[in-house]
């Protein structure tokens, strides 16, 4: 599954360790999301969008 | 003023893996007595006290640095000391004495209680982990190691029937599983690193 994580961090200026304390996860989990070698979960799906505050499938795409 | 750098905790592991390969070495090469090297390898588990505390330091986000990882850490250690004293105790028993089948029985429980204990933690960290990747890794990293153990004892065992290898004792289970699973997380995280990107 394809994601847009990476751009939408960059466009908020945050660092990876910036995503993961907002997600209250680690900072590889945010590494592997981005890169694409871990997909998460529905509940962090969610986390993610709400952070973002955009709908899930506006963040992950399919491939 | 500038803060102190602490020392990583893969330096104080560093450290006590080459203590403990150092002491293999010396006593297999018989260069000191069972005695000593048990004394010299219950002394380097020491080091893991630095450990878990570097790893208390370093900053939130980090992967050792969870709650659960710190908890399975201090679990570990508490039941490797355990290990290496029950394993010690039931050696000395076993020189110095005739065992009956009952009192074999007992001082055989010495070293696998905390076996049993090392287990334990490892259960309880994929219950308690709250961060869902590393609970991942782990779970990867404990298939791997059963993985390698199926493998090896079945390959072994076929060896053995064929009178190629030595019999080998069935409680090198643990750690060969224990070496997949460091083996396995310490390749995901070289990936990880390798793939990262700010």
């Amino acid at each position: 599954m394809n994601n847009r994580l990476k751009v939408l961090r960059a466009e908020k200026s945050w660092s990876q360790a910036d995503l993961a304390e907002r997600l209250e996860v680690s900072r590889q989990s945010v590494n592997a999301i981005e890169t694409g070698k871990y997909d998460p979960s529905l509940p962090l799906a969610f986390r993610i969008a709400d952070v973002f505050g955009m709908a899930i499938e506006e963040i992950f795409l399919r491939d | 003023m500038a803060g102190r750098q602490r020392t990583r905790p893969g330096v104080w592991v560093g450290l006590f893996l080459a203590s403990a390969g150092v002491i293999a070495a010396l006593k297999v090469t018989d260069a000191i007595n069972p005695t000593t090297a048990f004394l010299w390898f219950a002394l380097s588990m020491l080091l893991l006290v630095p450990m878990i505390r570097s790893m208390k330091a370093m900053g939130p986000g980090c992967a050792s640095n969870s709650a659960a990882a710190i908890r399975y850490t201090k679990r570990i250690g508490i039941s490797s000391a355990l290990y290496v004293l029950g394993l010690g105790i039931a050696i000395t028993i076993d020189r110095k004495m005739d065992l009956t089948t009952g009192l074999g029985f007992a001082i055989a429980m010495l070293p696998v209680l905390p076996i049993f204990g090392m287990i334990w933690a490892m259960g309880r960290y994929l219950v308690e982990e709250q961060d869902e990747y590393l609970r991942h890794r782990a779970s990867m990293a404990s298939l791997a190691g059963l993985g390698l153990l199926l493998g090896v004892a079945s390959f072994w065992g076929f060896l053995e029937t064929f009178d190629i290898v030595p019999h080998a004792q069935g409680w090198w289970a643990v750690p060969i599983w224990a070496i997949g699973m460091g083996l396995s997380q310490g390749w995901m995280s070289y990936r990880d690193r390798t793939g990262a990107s700010e």
